[in-house]
């Protein structure tokens, strides 16, 4: 495998040592282009209790197109479908090299803020949300309280998770 | 595609191992025949025994077009294949760098950062960097810090290569890239495919054998230069002396794009004033040809448009979104080395007694600390030369934003003037899909009508109606490949 572009070696230095709060992102040590990441939900948002477990790749000819982010952790939100994949224009077409992975997270924890049923990735989620946002943001707290994992307990588990 | 790639890759691995085995024979006949195309700084006698009288340039075209008899239809076409060869090995040759060919401390062609998406037109962007319109390509710093002595720095700067050939040229990139183009094109039978992949394998390999033979060539003029400090060779001189080195590299900064240092002198942004450097700004591309939104319902609505539907808009600008990315870019006032500069890089030498009141520069970067080495002197005025009263030109001194049109920028369709053309050829493709269709679906109409009798009165209106359809779409084709002809023509003169 070709070396690491410095790009990335000083990124994920810089994540390490200057991080998000409410994000981590941490490299696997087999490949060092894949990242597990953790994004604590918004406060003020139905995923303010919840931290959810995504992954991260970063592409060959990263920074000049976008990196791969995919939910794992189940969420109901209309602009994330059932595996995961996120609908976001920074992640398609709007990519932009002077963006990176600090910043790419920093939108998906925005857009966990800022649902957008007008654009949906997953039609019924959003037709839901459309109908009765009420009802749509009780079901993202309970899938909240259902799969992610809490805060309190996230702040112990993530050092083990990194090993 | 099926059991293709297994099939592929064995063929890869054979073709690899051909290839090396011709890159001796080869090689002799490009340099030859570039160096009479092209008027280099450098003969290129001296590792290759080149005999110019016998090896015709043509040589390199007859090797690798020798089994092109398979599949080719016409000696135009094979003409025409020829020609696209000799301007792919121009291309890869261009892309090498070569330590003679410099422009104020920096080269013609990329260090190697990236090893895709190297499609610009190599010949323009040679020539913007000549002309002081595109900063050069220079050898970036992995890591810098300006607490390093001058001592220190020039060591550093003294062990680096010209080129990254190991990622550049690294083996993985077989299935993307321009192959990919012709690969879709339906025309092009496997053979073909295969014969075509191999030659742009070999130009690669020979590229990249050149490569590796400039880097001997720098290696060895160093280490002569050291030995023989007085002997003045022309060559020689195109190496940067100490002065040179400490001037660009003194203040380096880091690119927000590839996160390498830099000489400052970088490319701007027309809109926003961020700088760039040369590497990732020739990284910088359309999107390819795309259907105007991603919602299909909506380019489908209207089935006879398809084809004319897809766009291709020019890149925004990575740091504000603003449409029609282009840079400006400055040359240092008191930096004007190599290829139509006043002096040879070897010759440079800084000012001294410049006074050290100007902060042009230092207001920029954090001011150096003082270094504890030795020689203090001489390192603080060769620092000091990167400073002449107009600067060592950080952001260029522009203070508003400029026009894509405006004659100082320097705009990504300029450097990748071919977007027009790959717009209209997918869009052909496309169509040419779209007829393939409607051909198949047209004859399975006419198996129905055979079967069903060929008397009846309904049959034969209907089999008129289809002979029209299918008139009328070859007549549709010959349009658009006139058409595609034309512009070609066009582009020719």
């Amino acid at each position: 495998m070709a070396a690491l572009p410095k790009r990335i070696i000083k990124e994920t230095e810089r994540l390490v040592s200057d991080p998000v709060p409410g994000i981590t992102a941490v490299p696997s040590d087999d490949n060092l282009r894949y990242f597990h990441v953790t994004i604590d939900g918004p406060d003020s948002s139905p995923y303010s209790s919840g931290v959810f477990d995504l992954e991260l790749y970063l592409p060959d000819d990263y920074p000049m197109c976008a990196p791969k982010v995919r939910f794992l952790t189940k969420i109901y939100h209309p602009n994330i479908d059932k595996l995961g994949r996120i609908c976001l224009d920074v992640l398609k077409d709007n990519w932009s090299p002077a963006l990176q992975i600090r910043t790419i997270l920093l939108s998906i924890q925005a857009l966990l803020g800022a649902p957008n049923p007008d654009d949906p990735l997953a039609n019924d989620v959003a037709e839901d949300w459309k109908q009765d946002e009420k009802r749509a943001v009780q079901v993202a707290k309970e899938w909240t309280e259902k799969y992610a994992k809490s805060k309190e307990i996230a702040t112990t588990s993530t050092t083990e998770e990194s090993v | 595609m099926g059991n293709a790639p297994a099939k592929e890759s064995r063929s890869r691995s054979h073709s690899q191992a051909s290839t090396t085995s011709m890159i001796s024979n080869l090689l002799p006949t490009i340099l030859s025949s570039l160096g009479a195309g092209r008027s280099r700084a450098r003969s290129y006698s001296g590792a290759f025994s080149v005999n110019t009288n016998n090896t015709n340039s043509a040589g390199l075209l007859g090797i690798l077009g020798g089994s092109n008899s398979i599949g080719s239809a016409g000696g135009d076409k094979k003409k025409r294949q020829e020609e696209k060869v000799k301007q792919k090995e121009l291309h890869y040759q261009d892309l090498v760098v070569r330590y003679y060919e410099n422009v104020d401390g920096g080269y013609l062609a990329p260090y190697g950062t990236y090893k895709s998406n190297l499609d610009f037109n190599t010949e323009i962007v040679r020539n913007l960097v000549i002309a002081r319109r595109l900063a050069p390509f220079y050898t970036p710093l992995q890591d810098f810090d300006p607490s390093w002595s001058d001592n220190e720095l020039v060591v550093l700067l003294s062990q680096l290569t010209l080129h990254l050939i190991e990622t550049a040229y690294s083996e993985d990139e077989d299935e993307d890239d321009d192959i990919d183009s012709r690969k879709l094109h339906k025309s092009a039978n496997y053979y073909r495919r295969q014969e075509q992949r191999t030659k742009l394998k070999q130009i690669i390999a020979v590229a990249k054998e050149t490569q590796k033979h400039e880097e001997q060539v720098f290696l060895e003029d160093k280490l002569k230069l050291k030995s023989t400090q007085s002997q003045d060779q022309s060559q020689i001189l195109d190496l940067p002396s100490r002065d040179l080195l400490l001037a660009l590299y003194r203040n380096a900064s880091e690119c927000p794009i590839c996160f390498l240092y830099f000489p400052q002198h970088f490319n701007i942004s027309r809109c926003c004033h961020q700088p760039i450097c040369s590497e990732c700004f020739v990284q910088i591309k359309r999107l390819d040809p795309h259907p105007p939104h991603d919602d299909p319902s909506q380019t489908s609505s209207n089935p006879n448009e398809t084809p004319h539907t897809l766009i291709s808009e020019p890149a925004n600008c990575p740091f504000c979104a603003m449409p029609d990315f282009g840079v400006t870019y400055t040359s240092p006032s008191h930096i004007s080395t190599g290829i139509e500069g006043m002096t040879k890089p070897g010759l440079f030498k800084s000012f001294a007694n410049i006074p050290e009141d100007d902060s042009v520069i230092m207001d920029v970067s954090p001011s150096s600390p003082a270094t504890g080495s030795s020689s203090l002197s001489p390192q603080r005025r060769s620092r000091m030369s990167g400073s002449s009263p107009v600067g060592g030109g950080y952001p260029a001194r522009r203070r508003s934003s400029l026009a894509a049109s405006d004659p100082a920028v320097v705009t990504i369709d300029m450097i990748r003037p071919d977007w027009e053309q790959k717009l209209i050829s997918a869009r052909n493709r496309l169509a040419r899909k779209a007829a393939t269709a409607t051909a198949i679906h047209a004859s399975n109409l006419l198996i129905d009508d055979n079967n069903s009798g060929r008397s009846s009165q309904a049959g034969s209106v209907l089999l008129r109606t289809m002979e029209d359809r299918m008139v009328e779409e070859a007549l549709r084709l010959s349009l658009l490949d006139e058409e595609e002809r034309r512009r070609k023509a066009q582009e020719d003169t």
